[in-house]
Parts: C-alpha cells; sequence; structure tokens
C-alpha cells in the first residue's frame, strides 16, 4: 500500500493548481507537475488555464515517482518504490517492465460496474517496477494530489491512475432526463449515469486523469453558480452541486420550434473548485422530455 | 570546420544548423530521455526541411504533420495511397511492383503501394494527431513497421511485408497478420512513419525484454523479435489474462502513445 507523508514541507510557494506547498527550486510543481515559471493565464471570465505538465517532469508520491512523456498524448510512466502500487484500467497500459507484479483490484459489485460501461476489474502495479499508461485523445494529463480526508467527484473514464490507498467508488449521476422514445420512456444521462468519487482518509493520496483538448478551473463561492455545457465536465469538489438548467431561445411564438433548439446546461453551485475541458461531447437531443432530475427553465 | 552530430540518425551537419539536414530532428533541443530509458523522438519543427538523395522533405504543421516532398527527377517514393493529401497534376503515379497481393487483401493491407517519380511536389499526413517519425536506414539496414504506419519512403528503400508467425502472435499480437518491411542494401533510405500521440523510442540490449501493449507498437529493428505472451492477470468476468507483446532485443523499439486502433487499420 502507498503511504505519502503529510504532504511536503512549505517553503513559502503553494501552487496555484494543486493547491499544495512545495519546494518552488525546480521548474515544475513536484506534486502534480505543472509549471512553476510561468505566470497564470487566467480569462477575464476568470478560468484558470491548467497548464500542461511539463515534458519529462516528475510528480513524488511516496517513495516513487511518476514521469510525465509527452504533449499530444502523454504517456504516464511510474516508477514504483517496493510496496508502492497504483490502480489503472488495463485498457490504459502501455507499457509495463518485466519485474513489475500486476494483479487485480477490484472494488465493489461487477453487475453495477458492468452496467455502468466500466472496466470490470481494475489493475494493480506494485513496485518495484515501471509501468508506463496512456489514453486515446490528445489532451492533458491532470495531476491532482489529494489531501488526507479530502475527496473529488470525476466524470466517468476519466480516470488514469491511482495511488492504491485513494478510496474509489462511484455515486448515481445526480442529473439525468426522462425522454419519450416511440412508445416508451427512456432516462438520459447528461454527465453519464454514474459519478467517480475519490477520496482519502487517513494519507494524502494522487489522483491522474486523462483530459481530452485543454483544462480550464475555476473557484466557485459559496452560493455562485455556473452554466456549462454537461459534456464538458472533468471534474469537482464534492461540496459542488449538479443541477440541470434549459433555455430555450426566442422563436418568434412558435413554441414547438423552440424544443428543437433547446439547450439544456448543467449548473454548477458552489462552493468549491470546477473543471471543465474543451473537447466535450455533443450534446442529445431531447425532442420528448417528460421528467428530469430537476430543471429550471428560461424561454427568451 | 565543426560538424554537429545529430542526436537521432547520426548524421554529420553543419555547426550553424538548426535542424539536422537528413531527418529534420532540431539539432539545438536537448534530448528527452526518461528515467526509464525512452526516448523521446524528435518533435520536427514547423516547416523543418531535410534532404533524401536529390530531393526534399519539408514538415508542416504540428498536430497532424503534412510531410511535403519535392521530387528531383530520378527519384521517387512510395506510400499507400490513402495517405496522399495532396500533389502536383505533373507527378506521375504508379504500381510499386509487389507480389502477394491476395495475401495481402486477406490481410486488410492494400491491394496495391502506389509509387511517384519526380520532378514534382506530393504530400502525404495521415487521419490522427501525432507526429512524423523519420528513420534514416543506412545501407544494408531492415526494419519492421506498424502496419499502415507507413507514410512514405524513399525509393532506394525496398519495401516487403513480413507475415507474423503464430497464430497467438497474429490474434493478440496487435499488429494484424503482417508487419511492413524496409531494407535498404546499397544506398541509404529514409523511412517516413506516423505514429499516433507521441513516439517514444528504446534500444534493448541482447536479451533484454519490454512488454508493450500490441496497440503501442510502432516499429523495430528486425533483429528485435516480438511475441505475444498472455499476463495471469484477470480482465473481466470471463475472460482470463491480457495479452501483451514481448519485446526482446538487441535492437530499437518504437512505441506510440495513443494506442487506439483506428478505423483506417
Amino acid at each position: 500500500m502507498t503511504t505519502v507523508a503529510s504532504g511536503p514541507a512549505h517553503t513559502g510557494y503553494t501552487c496555484r493548481y494543486c493547491r499544495l506547498p512545495s519546494d518552488a527550486t525546480g521548474t515544475y510543481c513536484p506534486n502534480c507537475g505543472a509549471p512553476v515559471d510561468v505566470k497564470a493565464t487566467v480569462s477575464d471570465s476568470g478560468w484558470v488555464e491548467q497548464p500542461a505538465v511539463r515534458d519529462m517532469a516528475k510528480i513524488q508520491f511516496g517513495q516513487s515517482y511518476c514521469q510525465v512523456e509527452g504533449t499530444l498524448v502523454p504517456s504516464s510512466d511510474f516508477a514504483l518504490a517496493p510496496d508502492d502500487g497504483v490502480v489503472f484500467s488495463h485498457h490504459t497500459l502501455l507499457w509495463v517492465g518485466p519485474g513489475t507484479h500486476l494483479e487485480p483490484w477490484s472494488k465493489g459489485s461487477f453487475f453495477n460496474r458492468s452496467f455502468a460501461g466500466m472496466p470490470l476489474v481494475l489493475m494493480r502495479a506494485s513496485g518495484p517496477g515501471h509501468v508506463a499508461l496512456s489514453e486515446d485523445h490528445p489532451g492533458e494529463v491532470v495531476a491532482l494530489p489529494i489531501p488526507a480526508g479530502r475527496g473529488f467527484l470525476v466524470r466517468e473514464h476519466s480516470f488514469l491512475a491511482a495511488t492504491d490507498n485513494i478510496d474509489f467508488t462511484w455515486l448515481n449521476s445526480p442529473v439525468w432526463l426522462r425522454v419519450q422514445k416511440g412508445n416508451d420512456t427512456e432516462y438520459e444521462y447528461p454527465i453519464g449515469p454514474y459519478i467517480d468519487h475519490f477520496n482519502c482518509g487517513q494519507s494524502h493520496g494522487l489522483l491522474l486523469l486523462h483530459c481530452p483538448g485543454n483544462l480550464f478551473v475555476r473557484d466557485l463561492a459559496p452560493g455562485q453558480s455556473i452554466l456549462i455545457q454537461p459534456g464538458s465536465w472533468v471534474y469537482s469538489d464534492t461540496s459542488v452541486n449538479f443541477s440541470l438548467h434549459a433555455e430555450y431561445p426566442a422563436s418568434g411564438g412558435l413554441r414547438w420550434g423552440s424544443f428543437e433548439y433547446r439547450t439544456i446546461w448543467m449548473r454548477l453551485t458552489g462552493p468549491g473548485r470546477v473543471a471543465v475541458r474543451s473537447i466535450f461531447e455533443k450534446p442529445e437531443r431531447h425532442p420528448g422530455l417528460v421528467g428530469s432530475s430537476g430543471m429550471t427553465h428560461q424561454r427568451w | 570546420m565543426d560538424r554537429l552530430e545529430c542526436q537521432w540518425c547520426h548524421a554529420q551537419n553543419p555547426a550553424d544548423a538548426r535542424s539536422c539536414e537528413h531527418c529534420g530532428a532540431p539539432l539545438d533541443k536537448a534530448n528527452l530521455v526518461s528515467d526509464s530509458g525512452w526516448r523521446e523522438a524528435p518533435r520536427l519543427r514547423d516547416m523543418a526541411k531535410f534532404q533524401f538523395s536529390n530531393s526534399t522533405c519539408q514538415v508542416e504543421g504540428e498536430l497532424v504533420p503534412v510531410a511535403e516532398i519535392n521530387l528531383s527527377p530520378g527519384d521517387g517514393v512510395i506510400f499507400e495511397h490513402h495517405t496522399m493529401l495532396w500533389k502536383d497534376e505533373s507527378v506521375p503515379v504508379g504500381v510499386y511492383p509487389l507480389g502477394g497481393g491476395l495475401k495481402r487483401s486477406l490481410a486488410g493491407m492494400p491491394y496495391v503501394v502506389t509509387q511517384a517519380g519526380g520532378p514534382g511536389r506530393i504530400a502525404f499526413s495521415r487521419d490522427a494527431a501525432g507526429e512524423i517519425v523519420t528513420l534514416l536506414l543506412h545501407p544494408s539496414m531492415e526494419i519492421d513497421a506498424r502496419e499502415h504506419a507507413f507514410l512514405a519512403a524513399s525509393h532506394s528503400v525496398r519495401y516487403s511485408f513480413e507475415r507474423i508467425k503464430g497464430l497467438a502472435n497474429i490474434l493478440h499480437g496487435g499488429s494484424g497478420m503482417y508487419l511492413d518491411r524496409f531494407v535498404t542494401s546499397g544506398e541509404p533510405g529514409i523511412v517516413l512513419l506516423h505514429g499516433y500521440g507521441n513516439v517514444f523510442e528504446r534500444t534493448l540490449g541482447a536479451g533484454e525484454k519490454i512488454l508493450v501493449e500490441p496497440g503501442g507498437f510502432l516499429y523495430k529493428d528486425s533483429s528485435v523479435t516480438m511475441q505475444a505472451v498472455q499476463l495471469n492477470v484477470r480482465t473481466g468476468l470471463i475472460r482470463h489474462g491480457m495479452y501483451v507483446a514481448e519485446m526482446t532485443g538487441p535492437g530499437r523499439v518504437g512505441i506510440q502513445s495513443m494506442y487506439h486502433h483506428h478505423a483506417s487499420e
């Protein structure tokens, strides 16, 4: 089991991306790989662009580290110390050193995982040895160190790897729609039927996500909300609330036409950190909406 | 006069060159090598130009780079027709003489490989984000590449294909039934591959092994053997074990980080 010390020594520098104090003598944060020698790129509207992990940057965890290699589709190359381990889905395995120990790592019900379209069995790689993982979309590796007692909600299938001391479960999606299809009604899930929940109990952990496209992060104040495309949501603090909002553009009184042009947003309400990606899944059209998890409406 | 050796293809260049004149690799950037020994293939600078025979190749773009080749009279390139992006109208194209058409067809490979001759320009690209890898082949070298990864090769390179032996390797090796083989005899040549995502290369010592996701394999020296092996790790309720490609040295192995099997494969 990976044991990570209770955080690095405070030396006066706190990474603006992972929010952890660290030694700022290097060119990147040792906890998340974000460069320390670049200015924050913040849009006028308040979104902070997550800088790509610098090529060949090493992210430390426990006695092990992860070296992120490449920039288009980065590979995460874990150098695992004895007794340290990482958990991942087998389809992300790129290569493995001959001495690295691989074993199945299972959590929860096979049936639920199968129903959710998630891998039935995760794999655990333990040291000493190397294992490298990558995904199949151009994008960025996002490293999220999780302090003890904290957690994140993450879009399903974004997970690349996590240290084996992180508790990994999933929750029913807080947002759903019920739509009419022929004589039947079906449920549709704008962010997928489940969301991943990563939580750290007694010790710190490291979570790695793969984000297609670019990633943008912002902090919402208590009660502050923002509308996003559901397909763009990547992760958020567990304190953030989710709901749906439908917007109908003005259509000259033709109410029937407004349904064709309706946009269904996801409203994120603070407090907490939220992250969106620039590549998102195309929203489905829902002409026969008959129910939802709770939705507000705006008719222009 | 001082000369500068390219760390990728080991050709000699003038001391003031920014990019290798033989493979296009930047000469003013340090090699990026991971602690585990994988070397990142050099990202060719946008508009970098390099020479082969009397012709030049210019690499354009960074996300899905285009290889634009300006062929001199008497020079030529071979390629799979689906990689051709544009060409001068005057550039003649023909069928590269190749046996085993039926086998290639059965294996899902293009029935014919195409060749084009100079003078004139012709450009190639592929269908996903990635990078162009230039492999300079000295005389009497052989390399094997994943099928369909090959973008173009110079006329001095002899192209053939090598059947992958063993049913397990065919079914689980992730590279189909054949590997593309590129061989030079008396003259040097150049092979351009398109790797999905980022490309990494590692040189294995004699007998040294590395286990690679089969879809991640991109190229290898023909001295490297590739064998599908099953790991005793359960990946589902019913299915037991997963297959990886065990690469055994000596020689170079190239992998691509985005190993999704695209529809074109």
